[in-house]
């Protein structure tokens, strides 16, 4: 990675960056309701390994892999976008793609990223959902990011975006998060190293995250969307 | 996300028409019990408001608003804060501009939206990517020391209200000193004094709010 692409890519993956995901916990915040007790390091790090694995990697990651080699094409996008959305079993899940996705949108498009205005305006107009994965590989394609460190960077962002939802739930300290995150980040990189066929197509497989998605939706009191 | 949580997507491109203004506040100071004072004002004057809540782990401010019958319930959003009151209002507000996005695209000839963030603290301040202004709310009730903390939002803010006066003699607050402190700390820029439940000083702050961001009222 030359020293453009590594900046982008902390630029993107930066908290500085608005996306509006800091509001997501991707079902983590029901993690307690689900096992009945308080989730620890290990659970949080089994948890968030399972999404890596057999969401994530299976299915978000390979819609943005080929969003990005859609380079622009949006009705080609928009095809991979409700094929995604249509994939997701948790609904908690599948409208907070959209609504993390729509928070991207909104600020590439007040950043003039191109292609930004008009996925939002078919998105906006119900001709696609705006699922994250999409989102991300629409415009980080069209901001220069390349294909694997578009894909890495959405990776690391669910993995630490997971861990500072664990800490600011009081989980997990920062220290500890830290301790978690290696193994993680390893486990990234090995669903990463997995080629995206041109006709792959998402098929992720996470219950136990979906039911403790479901289960955060119906807490009385929640910190996160979803 | 719940039921007043903003559609999951986003409103058509659309300009900013509305104003949009903030208002922030330590827990309890009287945030909501402010907009509850000012939205019957602002019909009287035939401005069209809607409200987006940041409520931190309820959308408790959001419903109570929607059930005043002081504004129509889908004038109401509630914005999760995902446990950072002062992230989804200054380091990445994004969420609450979606929400503006979505009332301002929802009801054509909307003047203004009020941004309520959840309770905070007094180093809690707005982005002005978010809004075109914004009020700080205290209270006498939080002690009469607080201007002297010189807490950013009491600092920094463009109108300090400092609610609950008519408190001030049960809760052991020299009002006068406080106030002259306050006007001290923030070099003259605007203060009101207001009492929401006693509707002292609303129609103060609706004038405030109108010449700042709506000159044609």
């Amino acid at each position: 990675m030359d020293a453009s692409a590594l900046l982008l890519a902390l630029r993107f993956g930066d908290t500085a960056f608005p996306s509006g995901g800091f509001a997501f916990s991707q079902g983590l915040e029901g993690l307690g309701a689900v096992s009945g007790a308080r989730p620890d390091t290990d659970a949080i790090a089994g948890f968030l390994t399972e999404q890596v694995r057999h969401r994530w990697g299976s299915a978000e990651r390979v819609t943005l892999v080929q969003c990005h080699r859609g380079d622009g094409d949006l009705d080609a996008i928009a095809a991979l976008d409700h094929d995604l959305d249509l994939s997701s079993f948790s609904e908690p899940l599948r409208l907070g793609a959209r609504r993390n996705g729509a928070a991207l949108l909104a600020t590439h498009l007040r950043l003039g990223t191109p292609g930004a205005a008009a996925y939002r305006a078919r998105v906006a107009d119900g001709a696609a959902p705006g699922t994250l994965a999409a989102v991300q590989g629409l415009l980080w394609r069209a901001s220069g990011l390349d294909e694997a460190s578009a894909a890495l960077l959405a990776g690391y962002q669910l993995v630490t975006g997971g861990l500072t939802a664990a800490t600011r739930l009081g989980l997990i300290g920062a220290l500890g998060a830290q301790q978690a995150m290696p193994a993680l980040l390893a486990t990234v990189a090995a669903v990463c190293a997995e080629p995206v066929a041109s006709d792959a197509e998402p098929v992720g497989f996470s219950p136990f995250s979906d039911i403790a998605a479901a289960r955060q939706a119906r807490l009385p009191l929640r910190l996160f969307s979803n | 996300m719940n039921d007043l949580s903003p559609s999951r997507q986003p409103v058509p491109p659309h300009p900013a028409n509305a104003a949009r203004i903030g208002i922030g506040g330590p827990v309890g100071s009287g945030k909501t019990a402010l907009i509850e004072a000012l939205l019957p004002v602002f019909q009287r004057r035939g401005i069209s408001v809607a409200v987006v809540t940041n409520d931190l782990v309820t959308a408790e401010d959001a419903e109570r608003l929607r059930r005043s019958g002081i504004i129509d319930p889908a004038r109401v959003l509630a914005v999760e804060a995902g446990a950072c009151p002062h992230t989804v209002i200054r380091e990445d507000p994004t969420l609450n501009i979606l929400a503006a996005d979505e009332l301002d695209a929802r009801f054509p000839g909307l003047e203004l939206v009020i941004i309520e963030s959840g309770g905070d603290n007094l180093a809690s301040t707005f982005s002005l990517d978010l809004v075109d202004w914004w009020i700080f709310v205290i209270d006498v009730a939080g002690g009469g020391d607080i201007p002297r903390k010189r807490g950013p939002g009491v600092l920094q803010c463009d109108l300090l209200v400092v609610n609950k006066v008519d408190l001030a003699p049960h809760v052991g607050v020299d009002l006068d000193a406080m106030l002259e402190e306050a006007r001290a700390v923030r070099g003259g820029s605007p203060l009101l004094a207001t009492a929401c439940r006693a509707g002292i000083n609303i129609e103060a702050v609706a004038d405030a709010i109108c010449a700042a961001v709506l000159i044609r009222r």
